[in-house]
């Protein structure tokens, strides 16, 4: 470089916070599932039909649903616990 | 679930999260358009993927990330070209800034703007979503400079952050949504003649350096902190010109009232800047001897029903100009009976929206206002006091209409002066 300066990298660090590795499930039969409906268009019916294929075709026994009320904003605590409490795993959505 | 075009937030959000190791399903993006069979196809298919990740071990490396020590959030001084067009050559290829000129960034520059705080360079002021980066007293000088904002703006800056860190201010989804939702800045106190930010005459738009910079310098910390790139964690589909800069002052002046951050608590002479989630400004105009045909304008001009502020309950901005302000001001109407006035008489018949609007609003306002048929009339918010009034610009017969992106509060923090700078000028 001919003629330098020094500058600072202006792009902030993400500070690391606990880390979660996930547990996978040995199977899927006779699990439950909650979903977080999102509320986006069309996601109500995606999460009907996914629940309709996990339970016929991988032995889901039961899927537990809950409807945000809207995308933008998380499911309340309470209900996040009592979801937790209710299932083996959780799925949700991001995206239009 | 993540539809396609979303996989950049998707993974930026495990990250910012927590869990780097979340599996993410993918569906075609857009998904909300798609037919009832075609949904019965993706979910077919969806479901197989779905099956497959929740039964598979976490990858190796998953365990090495969860052993990562905290970053010690100094900034690192690189080389880079002398020559200013060379420079921001340099910065734009590594995408550090808004895709215009920067000041560079030196130590000396920095140092001169943090002798404007007591606070320590490395104190982390806020997290700033959707990247989570920590917006360090540092970090926010190094912004400021990069914006050509002058030293003494630094505790302006500080407030800032710490505003849009505010969880009210839900600056998740302000930075991540399709919406051209862009932070505007409104400074009160004595501080905005000291900066001489411009709340007069074209407050809005260009010509006041404060203005441009103190706004710009927000945007700097939203894309190089927040990691808010357009198009990858910035998922607006259009933006609006206002992601560039958005800041005035109040006219304190020329308000009849009492201005913004005194309603909210301030001391007439504490200095204060409040940040708002603004989806764009419609200028209403209207040259009227009457305060009603005003208000009535200002109602008419609220209701639009793909606002979000109708589908969630909202808290949009009206900016009055003077001239309007004290029309009503001179029928005897305070701050508070124009804002009921307008509440009520901006109410919409929800049947007004259509289609997956009608349904997001009767989801979206169900709790607050029962089940909702096509005649329900469903206000903008909540409460009339949801609607935030101020009062900006000079001479003529426009007032704005800001509304507001969904689930965001308008947040107001204090800046703190140092002894150097309690003259504004240090």
């Amino acid at each position: 470089m001919s003629s330098s300066i020094l500058v600072y990298e202006p792009v902030a660090p993400c500070l690391t916070r606990p880390q979660k590795s996930r547990q996978a499930l040995d199977n899927l039969a006779g699990k439950t599932i909650g979903f977080i409906d999102n509320s986006k268009p069309n996601f109500n019916y995606l999460v009907e039909d996914l629940s309709r294929v996990l339970m016929e075709k991988h032995g889901v026994k039961q899927i537990i649903k809950q409807r945000k009320r809207s995308a933008s904003q998380g499911l309340s605590e309470t209900l996040m616990n009592e979801l937790v409490s209710q299932t083996d795993a959780i799925i949700t959505g991001s995206g239009d | 679930m993540v539809s396609q075009s979303f996989i950049g937030l998707g993974r930026a959000q495990q990250k910012a999260l927590g869990s780097p190791d979340l599996p993410m399903a993918l569906i075609p993006h857009p998904f909300g358009t798609r037919s009832r069979d075609e949904l019965k196809e993706i979910a077919a298919k969806c479901a197989d993927d779905i099956a497959r990740l929740l039964c598979e071990a976490a990858p190796a490396d998953a365990s090495t990330a969860a052993a990562v020590a905290p970053v010690a959030p100094r900034a690192t001084l690189i080389e880079a070209p002398a020559d200013l067009a060379e420079l921001n050559k340099f910065y734009i290829k590594k995408r550090w800034g808004d895709g215009l000129i920067i000041a560079p960034p030196t130590k000396e520059s920095v140092e001169r703007m943090l002798r404007h705080t007591h606070r320590a360079p490395d104190d982390v002021v806020a997290t700033i979503a959707p990247g989570m980066g920590a917006a360090t007293v540092e970090y926010i000088a190094i912004q400021g400079v990069m914006a050509g904002c002058y030293p003494e703006y630094l505790p302006v800056l500080i407030a800032v952050a710490e505003a849009v860190g505010t969880p009210a201010f839900h600056l998740q989804a302000i930075q991540s949504t399709t919406n051209p939702s862009a932070p505007w800045l409104i400074v009160n106190g004595p501080i905005a003649k000291w900066l001489e930010v411009n709340s007069g005459a074209g407050c809005l738009g260009p010509g006041t350096w404060a203005n441009a910079t103190l706004g710009r310098a927000l945007r700097l910390m939203l894309l190089n902190i927040g990691g808010a790139w357009p198009g990858e964690m910035d998922k607006a589909t259009q933006g609006q010109p206002a992601k560039y800069t958005f800041c005035c002052a109040e006219n304190e002046e020329a308000n009849p009232w009492e201005p913004l951050h005194v309603e909210r608590g301030f001391s007439r002479d504490a200095n204060t800047v409040t940040v708002v989630g603004a989806l764009g400004t419609w200028s209403m105009n209207m040259t009227a001897k009457k305060a009603e045909e005003v208000l009535a304008m200002i109602a008419d001009t609220m209701q639009y029903p793909a606002s979000s502020d109708y589908i969630y309950g909202g808290a949009p901005f009206i900016l009055l100009s003077p001239q309007h302000a004290n029309l009503f001001h001179r029928e005897g109407w305070s701050k508070a009976e124009v804002k009921r006035r307008l509440w009520e008489a901006s109410k919409i018949r929800a049947g007004r929206s259509k289609g997956s609007e009608f349904e997001r609003m009767a989801t979206g306002r169900r709790a607050e206002l029962g089940e909702i048929g096509p005649d329900t009339l469903v206000p903008i918010s909540e409460t009339a006091e949801d609607i935030s009034i101020i009062v900006a610009g000079g001479p003529g017969s426009h007032s704005v209409f800001v509304p507001v992106s969904a689930h965001t509060r308008s947040v107001t923090k204090e800046i703190v002066l140092t002894e150097g700078n309690a003259q504004g000028k240090g």
